[in-house]
């Protein structure tokens, strides 16, 4: 009966016709007078195109990726205020259950790119191959909350039902999963099951027959060259920006495939390329010459926010056969006194090339509403780390300079990081100097990445290493603590996990209560509120020592509009939505 | 001649197997495999790197995959690229063939300057112009081949921004290739390979003008070009026809190295370019620990070093009188 009404509620909500999804001005630098339609956006890319199928794609710049943008789903986050929009959907969802049951209408009069209507059943489909395990979807997990499934059903042709096993944070993002096509997927499924959707759509497949729901489709892929998009006549039907006019603007959107950052520099310097990540001092100079010089027409703007990425050093706390060590590395003063010995300014300074931030919490600065600036800082202080490890009994130095404490065991320790990531070489070695004036002998050792990351994810009450400097990237805004790090016992808690996995401290089981309790908290205020706790005590503890943060530094060609205006652009909502820029 | 290349063949067959075993050994002994990097995802779960380590197969012995692989082989098929989730034979192909493609125009650029060099090197002895050229080319053998194309990239990059010609700076085909007529396709498609060519050809130009101009002057010296010159024989067939036949022998015995050369020769440089050939793609393979590619591609060169060879056999009966077959 509650269903019923429910479902009552939901039809009315949703019983005028759909109307057209207006791209809100503010998005844009450019009022929608000023842009026109046509031209083609060269953009480019570091790594080969892997597959056109959205269900096995895996890579960070990818085709299906690109025809359907990760707005293209149900709701979608406004970058002014981080809040889910509907966007595919005809408005808000009917929340029921307890916050539980989402009934959305889908917004009416959406179409593929081959014209087939686009209603519930490519998002049953979607959801159907996207959990099955023998499809090894990198969207898998985000369909399930602590291994319970989040199941969807289709009410009718323009109606679906999503249910959560428990309330979530990430629910609107759950939801706004991208929809393939059932009559070509779906299709494919029912017959060959997940073989069958596996050997969809490789490189090789016909242009011709890619379909997709976003503003752009296939339209030609060289190997190892480039991939050519074209305008989804079919979206402009349904997205328009403010003054009514249909999106994108742009017939034609392209990736040109650049192995050497070099030559994609020399690429955008000759412009050939309409934009370009700038990645250090030399770049930023060698665009700003090019400008000032004339031979290139382009905005550089450099420091826009700080990246979404970390740097960090973590101990290790199960280390049964040096029970010295242990006591050491799970001593909270040691590890105030280690993040005192990182001398963060000079790490910006002389790693990053003055381009980046020193960071001293596990949520990337670019994601502000999350970073509490009451939780405690352990910045660079020789004198303070000194006496907190004299309070900790290492009073005197030995012959070599090197602390020792009553017992004659030495303050001693071996630093590892990935060999070859300059920037980490360098983070590692000033660390290990900085550490040497006050008597700590930190024996930084490069290895190979692979043999690191076996490290740092061993189990066990005697891991083998003392500590590891890497960095993590990958998140979200909504809830910016990984599902995999924080909670005792998970894969990359890296700096306690015993076989049992169980928490060592109150406050990793505080901080593991917290994770679950954000996590499932719908209200964003709310939410911060709880994560704002979750970092106080973390920065407490300070069972990982953070570093610094590089910088998102922006610049493209000026024969490009309709990029963000100014305030909005950082590294997580980008500088342009694809839809609104354009040629001028 | 037909009997000769089948024992070839025969011979290969356990090189082949050694080779293969030996291959996944070296890549299962590596730390880490395709996985690790997930791994470091703080979003994905230990489930679900766990589904992916099945469906990898992943999950298996390495001797369990390496039956499955050689089973495969048989029937013709190289398995499944992690990366691409795709055969690894339509992966790979189109990046052999355009390798294949670099290195043939290398391959004329480097023998159309460097054995007229050799040639004039050794007629013209201790002149202004063999001093010069072999001054300029010594000092080029000495720039590894990215840093040279480096350099060369730069150096178009400002000549087009001095004189706006719109020449290459990389890849393989421009924008508008496909719209091209055919002949417009192929100029097209060499203006690109150009550059790369001549970095990759003038790199080895030294040394092989070197020996050439050696080979050269000792058979100038020798017995029977002194008999054909006194016979009255004209200089240049002296030359081309009787001293540079028998002086280019030891080079066509090499060939058979040319071939799987290519693989490697063409090297850093296509990366540097973005040309999109076998090296770019190995180097990920190799980075993303892609089994089967990997494979593949240390496999083919093995079949390639064996037709160089083949073929170098087959023309040395062609340039050399003494070496019969039968």
């Amino acid at each position: 009966m509650k269903k019923l009404l429910v479902l009552a509620a939901a039809l009315t909500l949703g019983s005028s016709m759909a109307a057209p999804f207006v791209w809100p001005a503010k998005w844009s630098a450019d009022a929608p007078s000023a842009a026109k339609s046509g031209g083609e956006f060269r953009n480019y890319t570091l790594s080969d195109f892997k597959t056109v199928n959205p269900f096995t794609s895996a890579e960070a710049t990818s085709i299906p990726g690109t025809m359907a943008l990760p707005g293209d789903g149900l709701f979608t986050q406004d970058p002014t205020t981080d809040e889910f929009i509907p966007h595919m959907a005809d408005g808000m969802p009917a929340v029921s259950n307890g916050g539980k049951r989402f009934v959305v209408k889908i917004r009416q009069g959406m179409k593929f790119s081959d014209g087939q209507a686009i209603t519930a059943d490519d998002w049953i489909t979607t959801y159907k191959i996207h959990t099955d395990d023998k499809v090894g979807s990198n969207s898998y997990d985000s369909f399930f909350i602590n291994d319970k499934p989040i199941t969807v059903k289709k009410l009718d042709d323009y109606t679906l039902q999503f249910d959560f096993p428990q309330t979530s944070a990430e629910a609107y993002a759950t939801m706004s999963y991208n929809p393939w096509p059932d009559h070509i997927f779906g299709a494919a499924y029912r017959k060959g099951g997940a073989d069958a959707v596996k050997a969809l759509w490789g490189l090789n497949v016909d242009p011709k027959t890619v379909v997709s729901p976003g503003p752009f489709v296939l339209s030609g892929y060289s190997a190892g060259q480039r991939a050519v998009f074209r305008k989804n006549p079919y979206y402009g039907e349904w997205n328009k920006d403010s003054a009514g006019k249909s999106l994108p603007y742009l017939d034609g959107y392209s990736f040109r495939i650049v192995k050497d950052l070099n030559a994609g520099l020399a690429s955008y310097l000759a412009g050939d390329i309409d934009t370009y990540g700038p990645r250090n001092a030399d770049d930023l100079a060698q665009i700003k010459k090019a400008i000032d010089a004339k031979t290139l027409n382009a905005t550089l703007i450099a420091n826009v926010s700080p990246a979404a990425s970390s740097q960090w050093i973590t101990f290790n706390w199960n280390k049964a056969d040096s029970p010295f060590k242990q006591k050491l590395f799970r001593d909270t003063r040691f590890r105030h006194a280690m993040s005192m010995l990182a001398n963060r300014d000079a790490m910006v300074q002389l790693a990053l090339g003055g381009l980046g931030v020193p960071t001293y919490y596990s949520v990337y600065p670019v994601f502000k509403g999350f970073i509490n600036d009451s939780a405690p800082k352990y910045p660079y202080n020789l004198d303070g780390a000194a006496k907190l490890l004299a309070q900790m009994g290492f009073t005197k130095k030995g012959s070599d300079g090197v602390l020792v404490d009553s017992k004659g065991n030495k303050l001693e320790f071996t630093l590892t990081t990935n060999a070859g990531n300059t920037t980490r070489e360098q983070l590692g070695r000033i660390f290990a100097d900085e550490a040497k004036k006050i008597g700590v002998k930190v024996n930084f050792n490069p290895i190979d990445f692979n043999v690191l990351v076996g490290q740092l994810q061993s189990k066990g009450e005697s891991r083998p290493f003392d500590a590891i400097l890497l960095g993590l990237s990958g998140g979200t805004n909504i809830w910016p603590y990984g599902v995999n790090v924080v909670p005792c016992g998970t894969d990359l808690h890296s700096y306690n996990n015993p076989t049992n996995g169980a928490c060592a401290t109150s406050q990793e089981q505080l901080m593991t209560k917290l994770f679950y309790q954000g996590q499932s908290t719908v209200d964003l205020k709310a939410r911060e509120a709880i994560g704002s706790q979750l970092l106080k005590t973390e920065a407490e503890l300070q069972p990982v020592i953070y570093l610094v943060g590089g910088s998102y530094h922006v610049t493209y060609n000026n024969r490009l509009g309709g990029q963000h205006p100014r305030d909005l652009m950082d590294s997580y909502y980008g500088s342009r939505e694809l839809p609104l820029t354009f040629i001028k | 001649m037909l009997i000769f290349l089948l024992r070839r063949l025969l011979n290969l067959l356990p090189t082949f197997l050694i080779a293969s075993i030996m291959v996944f050994v070296i890549i299962y002994l590596a730390p880490g495999d395709f996985l690790t990097p997930a791994r470091l995802n703080p979003g994905i779960s230990a489930q679900q790197i766990e589904n992916l380590s099945r469906s990898f197969g992943l999950d298996k012995p390495w001797y369990v995959q390496y039956f499955n692989w050689m089973n495969n082989m048989l029937h013709g098929n190289l398995g499944l690229s992690f990366s691409y989730q795709q055969p690894v034979l339509d992966v790979a192909w189109p990046r052999v063939l355009n390798s294949l493609k670099l290195v043939l125009v290398n391959l004329v650029l480097f023998y159309g300057i460097s054995i007229p060099l050799g040639v004039y090197g050794a007629v013209r002895q201790y002149s202004l112009g063999d001093r010069v050229s072999g001054v300029f080319f010594y000092v080029l053998l000495g720039f590894p081949s990215f840093f040279l194309a480096l350099l060369t990239i730069f150096g178009i990059l400002r000549l087009r921004q001095l004189t706006g010609w719109h020449i290459p700076l990389g890849g393989m085909t421009s924008d508008n290739h496909d719209t091209l007529s055919f002949l417009g396709r192929t100029w097209d498609t060499l203006q690109h390979l150009l550059a790369p060519a001549l970095v990759l050809a003038i790199i080895n130009v030294a040394g092989f003008t070197r020996v050439l101009r050696g080979q050269m002057l000792e058979n100038l010296r020798s017995d029977y070009i002194r008999t054909a010159r006194s016979k009255g024989v004209p200089e240049r067939s002296v030359i081309y026809r009787h001293t540079l036949r028998n002086a280019i022998i030891p080079f066509v015995a090499d060939v058979g190295n040319i071939l799987p050369g290519l693989i490697g020769g063409a090297g850093f440089v296509e990366v540097v370019f973005s040309y999109p050939g076998i090296t770019p793609m190995l180097l990920d393979s190799l980075n993303s620990q892609d089994f089967y590619l990997i494979a593949a591609f240390s496999i083919l060169p093995m079949i390639l070093l064996f037709i160089g060879n083949a073929l170098s056999d087959i023309l040395l009966t062609l340039v050399d009188p003494r070496i019969r077959f039968s």
